[in-house]
């Protein structure tokens, strides 16, 4: 089998939800020795890609992204065997992310966790309704890499503000990226309050966190 | 309010300035599309479409009709007194007056 | 070479070159055509867009005689609080600012909502909601939704009694996340009819169930069943306003009448809709802050066109803060938002906003 067909192969099983298929192949493609980063990086990172675009556009949804994230996280357990031991087990960044305190919206933020998730970050979901100190609290528990707030509310997203502010105060604002969400968030809003980023959907927020992180 | 007045005077009928609450009464009960509620409408008050936004010819046959008009003149249908005659000028049910017909029945 | 003023989809101000407008006029409908699977607008309807952005006046309109009924989701709410969504503290109570709505701004329909405006917290104050709303009625000619939300997310753990499906499918107990968002649908939709009915019994004259499909394809589903139940059983008016433009599917297998609800677009919601036999239907189409108003208004008014066209019964597009091409900010400047008026009268065929 050329590269790219090992590639499109496990595009695929990931595509599919195939878990034993994307574990069978893992096994095979190292049996053949070959570079199991290319796997990660071009074969079951691609099919994640495809699903979260086709997610982005309603023509899959929730279960069917989990479910193939699945089959490419068993494929990756199989390949980090034959990793150095520093690739193992990597994660791109951990993220701390939960809604603003006072805020119970948390699907859209639930979602945004999802995708992180699947594709490679470490995430910490604090949930909904969190008050600013818990956010800084485990942000330094975990020595976090981002910082995200959701708000879906006007009234709500001022404690994205005073979350800058509490982050400042703790001395973490400068080890931290910061990133805000959620529909009653803009990218003038975020250049307003001083944080690093805004999302505007979960695949941007991947996308944006991902080119700072790998 | 900007929001829902920059809406309004663009593309809004008036509401008891004009036709607008008639219209409005003929998509929720009988889920006309806007032509045939307007032309429904108007054929009941007897002017054109285009005369149902018009404030000017509007104000006349709401206060002939006594089905409410905007300045709360004394005597003036209002409230409940005007949705009973709306619901009998178009033919339709409105829930609160039906409600009130059948308490009257003693 | 001329520039033009508008906006961003955030509300600040750019201007723009006719070929940076057109371009994004052509982007923004071919998006809406890619994604929904749809008809781009042609090429009068970009035309026709084109002179709508390019009219150096800074407020536009339909023509005489094209105009539209207006409906709305807060009412009073813009007047008394902030329940998250612009409002300016005004101390009134609910029925003088329905007055206000009524003869001071001579809207066509107003709203009467209970300040959390979810099904879910509405029902142990119920009696509170129907005694203010009997007085609104007994004092107002122009008609009054009730306006609702069915927000299942609510029913969801901490605050509802149902395991939290975006807390179960991380740690892979998909089936248990589906069976939780099953349940929900139920309790769901009997408080939706729980509610409803009681309103019925006060005279109400319609119930709007809004920002519809929030928490996904379940949401979507107990309102359906539950506006089919009202429809059947009382004479209220519904008025179904979805949240997104298309239906997230956080459980992707639902249906209604044999069709699967996750992924839909507003041609196909507004099918279902009418299906369960609601009066008006109102899509949603989503602001993308990053992008113009051309570009936004394009593809809102290319979606509303396609649910117009496919619908028989009224539409009324989402024109608030963040949808229908309206800016995401908390006082949308006026210069676009009667742009939009026009556009989604004149080009996406809205019988109504």
């Amino acid at each position: 089998m050329d590269k790219e067909e090992w590639m499109r192969k496990a595009a695929q099983c990931v595509m599919d939800g195939d878990e034993d298929g994307a574990v069978e192949l893992a096994n095979r493609y190292l049996e053949a020795g070959l570079n199991p980063v290319e796997m990660i990086e071009e074969g079951l990172s691609e099919g994640i890609r495809k699903l979260g675009n086709l997610f982005d556009r309603g023509e899959i949804f929730l279960p069917q992204l989990i479910v193939a994230s699945d089959a490419m996280t068993a494929a990756i357990k199989v390949l980090e065997q034959a990793l150095p031991k520093e690739k193992k087990g990597r994660k791109l960044a951990k993220v701390v992310l939960g809604t603003i305190e006072g805020d119970l919206h948390d699907i859209g933020k639930g979602i945004v966790a999802t995708m992180l998730r699947v594709y490679g970050f470490d995430v910490y979901d604090l949930g909904r309704d969190v008050p600013i100190a818990k956010f800084v609290e485990k942000a330094k528990e975990v020595d976090a890499d981002v910082v995200g707030s959701s708000a879906l509310m006007t009234s709500t997203q001022v404690g994205q503000k005073y979350l800058e502010k509490a982050l400042r105060e703790a001395g973490l604002r400068e080890k931290v990226k910061t990133m805000v969400g959620g529909a009653a968030t803009t990218e003038h809003w975020a250049k307003k309050i001083g944080a690093d980023l805004h999302g505007e959907d979960a695949s941007e927020t991947v996308m944006k966190l991902k080119k700072i992180f790998g | 309010m900007g929001m829902p007045m920059a809406h309004g005077l663009a593309s809004g009928i008036g509401g008891i300035r004009t036709a607008g609450d008639l219209v409005a009464w003929m998509q929720m009960t009988r889920k006309m599309r806007i032509n045939d509620a307007k032309a429904y409408v108007a054929a009941k008050l007897k002017v054109s479409p285009t005369d149902l936004s018009d404030p000017f010819v509007m104000r006349d046959v709401r206060e002939e009709l006594d089905i409410g008009i905007i300045t709360a003149v004394p005597g003036c249908a209002k409230g409940i007194e005007a949705r009973a005659r709306i619901a009998e000028l178009l033919g339709i049910e409105i829930n609160c007056v039906t409600r009130l017909r059948k308490k009257m029945k003693f | 070479m001329r520039k033009y003023l508008t906006r961003r989809g955030d509300g600040g101000r750019i201007e723009m070159e006719a070929d940076e407008i057109i371009r994004d006029i052509e982007q923004g409908t071919q998006d809406a055509a890619e994604r929904g699977k749809i008809a781009r607008l042609s090429k009068s309807d970009t035309e026709h867009l084109m002179d709508i952005f390019t009219n150096p006046n800074r407020i536009v309109g339909v023509e005489p005689g094209r105009e539209v009924v207006l409906t709305d989701d807060i009412g009073p709410f813009r007047l008394i609080i902030d329940q998250g969504n612009s409002a300016v503290g005004i101390s009134l109570g609910n029925v003088q600012a329905i007055q206000i709505h009524e003869r001071g701004y001579g809207m066509d329909t107003t709203t009467f909502a209970h300040f959390d405006a979810s099904f879910k917290a509405v029902k142990p104050v119920l009696a509170n909601v129907l005694q203010e709303f009997e007085n609104a009625l007994l004092n107002t000619i122009i008609p009054i939704y009730f306006c609702c939300m069915p927000n299942l997310g609510a029913y969801y753990m901490p605050d509802g009694p149902f395991p939290n499906p975006s807390d179960l499918m991380p740690i892979g107990k998909i089936k248990e996340a589906l069976e939780s968002q099953e349940k929900t649908v139920e309790r769901a939709t009997n408080d939706m009819i729980y509610i409803s009915e009681a309103l019925a019994s006060i005279g109400c004259d319609g119930v709007n169930f809004d920002t519809v499909g929030a928490a996904g394809d379940g949401d979507f589903l107990a309102t359906l069943r539950a506006v089919e139940h009202v429809k059947k059983n009382t004479n209220l008016s519904v008025q179904v306003g979805m949240a997104s433009e298309f239906v997230l599917g956080l459980h992707g297998g639902l249906e209604y009448s044999g069709k699967r609800l996750a992924g839909m677009y507003p041609h196909q919601q507004v099918k279902v809709v009418e299906k369960a036999g609601a009066d008006i239907f109102g899509p949603v189409v989503n602001t993308k802050s990053t992008k113009s108003v051309p570009w936004n208004l394009a593809r809102a008014v290319t979606f509303c066109k396609a649910c117009s066209e496919a619908s028989n019964i009224p539409v009324h597009p989402n024109v608030g803060m963040g949808v229908g091409g309206v800016p995401m900010f908390e006082t949308p400047p006026p210069d676009v938002v009667c742009r939009v008026s026009k556009a989604l009268v004149e080009i996406g065929k809205a019988d109504g906003l």
